[in-house]
């Protein structure tokens, strides 16, 4: 899995802003536009609750989420790395340890010292974006490895069978199921899942054909 | 009797390293204060000149003073450093810093002006021109800062975009001068062309010793080994000497040999007023441009107010040396000419290539970059 590259320029990306002063959002707006992200005035909103998931991209939207502001409802969180569903930058105003949780916990991944200067709009829009996706990157890897353990049990399973199929000791039968997957280019634990469903079908057949049989007999 | 009156400061290290640009810098700005003063805009500039001498820790308290003392404006620095240096206090006393150099970009400030050129006035018309005519193969040279470091990552992105490679990026301190053991490494690498960001008199010193090496090697290093840099102009040309000042290559918007009446004016004014140099450069039409604007901008604002400035000067457009110039009101850097110029025995440059019409300022390179990063790893080559 590549590990995706930085982002540095923002032209085209949308801007989501969650504040009950909207007013104090101006040098962030007119900074945000300099860089080529739209913010839309339907955009800027009281809440969370406010923004339409349905049309929200990680790829293409930004939330900012003001931490002074106490709002119930939350963007939902992915189970393994708990990330929102787009990059949310936190706007700081008051600097105690609850407002500073609740934006951790909204999944910030980088920060805007209320009041706003120009100069650190892109440097936050840079780390908070990129920052983002390095943490889907690395959720992906995450998920990806919880796959392939759960795999494994398949893998002994299909090495054990080799071994007893072909008279091989675990090294060759490891090393003639790993060429076998190679040639199929899948993963090791894909194809060894693959092939034990394949071999208890094929065993549940011939149980069945010989039950059947049996049956027949009496 | 002028209807206004105004203090400004003006901020230029005519001593230390870079001193002989920042001296042409202070003629050019104190070039338009005496015109500003004598023409019929109902103004009277005061200049208050200070000199932080190249150092870094002394800006920031030549910049304190003047804000200290009540001036709103000043015109100066030329080194992002320098800048990077005073703008926390300009933002704390709402002043107004007019930068009036090219710089790397990614930056825009609500107290600055910036008059210089913008990385897409500059940098990347350069790298057209270079993998255009010299080729993909780049070495790199600059000094340890912002500068250098900036405009290489620029210039390796965008060769590495179409094929290219930058062979080495190789560092120096500010005012270094021993550049022997790259200059050896150079011509061992035999590049298409080289990216100079050294400044000040590292860059002389390196320009002397590229041409004396290549010499003694028979290579004609002004064709075959071209140095290019954004930041090299007519003052340079003259402190680096006869036997090295032709055949380098420089991307500016203003060169002293722009044939038009204003840039003739302006050479004509410069010459009498500063007889013993050093000569104008692109960063002297900046420093003239920024308190020209400065001054027309307060004229029409009726006050020295820098919000009431800064709102009055998008309005303002300039007949400058280079040809028009105005503000965007977007960013707050200036609409300028890029132009190409390759240097002669004349100590000047003729131009080899010019755009249009000015360009749009862009320090972010929102319209003129990819996405993304250029790609972490080569570009793999058939190479049997």
């Amino acid at each position: 899995m590549i590990e995706p590259r930085l982002l540095q320029n923002f032209n085209g990306n949308r801007a989501f802003v969650v504040t009950d002063r909207a007013a104090a959002m101006d040098t962030l707006v007119t900074a945000l536009e300099r860089l080529g992200v739209a913010i839309a005035a339907e955009h800027v909103v009281g809440s969370v609750g406010d923004i339409d998931l349905s049309h929200l991209s990680a790829e293409r939207d930004v939330i900012f989420i003001d931490g002074d502001i106490g709002d119930c409802a939350a963007l939902p969180l992915s189970p393994i790395g708990h990330l929102p569903p787009a990059p949310v930058i936190g706007v700081i105003g008051v600097t105690a340890p609850s407002r500073l949780k609740a934006l951790m916990r909204a999944g910030a991944t980088s920060f805007l010292r209320k009041p706003i200067h120009a100069s650190a709009v892109y440097p936050a829009l840079f780390v908070g974006v990129n920052e983002y996706r390095r943490h889907r990157h690395l959720e992906a890897l995450l998920e990806d490895q919880e796959r392939r353990r759960r795999g494994r049990r398949d893998v002994v399973k299909a090495i054990i069978r080799t071994m007893a199929a072909h008279g091989l000791d675990d090294d060759a039968a490891y090393d003639l199921l790993r060429r076998r997957c190679m040639a199929a280019r899948q993963t090791m634990e894909d194809y060894c899942s693959a092939l034990v469903r394949e071999q208890d079908l094929a065993a549940g057949d011939a149980g069945r054909d010989v039950a059947g049989q049996e049956r027949r007999a009496n | 009797m002028p209807s206004l009156t105004t203090n400004i400061g003006v901020l230029f290290s005519t001593t230390g390293s870079y001193g002989y640009v920042a001296q042409s810098m202070l003629n050019g700005a104190l070039l338009a204060v005496e015109e500003v003063n004598s023409s019929h805009l109902g103004l009277r500039i005061t200049p208050s000149i200070h000199n932080p001498g190249g150092d870094l820790a002394h800006y920031g308290v030549h910049a304190e003073t003047l804000l200290r003392s009540g001036v709103r404006h000043v015109v100066g620095c030329y080194t992002s450093s320098a800048r990077k240096e005073v703008i926390p206090l300009f933002e704390k006393h709402d002043g107004l810093l007019w930068y009036p150099s090219h710089y790397e970009g990614f930056e825009s400030s609500n107290n600055v002006i910036y008059t210089g050129a913008a990385p897409n006035q500059h940098m990347l018309p350069l790298v057209d021109y270079l993998l255009q005519h010299h080729g993909r193969r780049a070495f790199c040279v600059g000094s340890n800062y912002i500068w250098a470091w900036e405009n290489n990552r620029i210039l390796r992105e965008s060769v590495s975009a179409r094929g290219g490679n930058v062979l080495a990026e190789r560092y120096f301190a500010v005012g270094e001068t021993d550049f022997s053991q790259v200059v050896e490494a150079i011509i061992a690498a035999r590049p298409s062309f080289v990216f100079l960001t050294l400044i000040g008199t590292s860059a002389y010193t390196f320009f002397r010793m590229f041409r004396a090496a290549c010499r003694a090697a028979g290579i004609d290093q002004a064709r075959e080994i071209p140095v290019a840099s954004c930041s090299l102009s007519e003052p340079e040309l003259e402190a680096i000497g006869t036997e090295a000042v032709d055949g380098h290559l420089s991307s500016s918007v203003y060169f002293t040999s722009i044939e038009s009446a204003d840039n003739a004016r302006f050479l004509t004014a410069y010459g009498s007023a500063f007889p013993g140099g050093p000569t104008a450069s692109a960063d002297a039409e900046a420093s003239y441009n920024a308190v020209w604007l400065l001054a027309r901008s307060m004229a029409a604002a009726g006050s020295d107010d820098p919000r009431a400035v800064k709102a009055s000067l998008v309005e303002q457009h300039c007949d400058a040396p280079q040809g028009k110039v105005w503000i965007d009101n977007e960013t707050y850097h200036a609409f300028l000419t890029p132009r190409i110029g390759r240097s002669n025995t004349e100590a000047r440059f003729d131009l080899v290539s010019e755009a249009r019409a000015p360009v749009r300022p862009d320090p972010y390179l929102v319209n003129n970059s990819g996405r993304f990063e250029a790609a972490p790893f080569p570009v793999l080559r058939l190479v049997s």
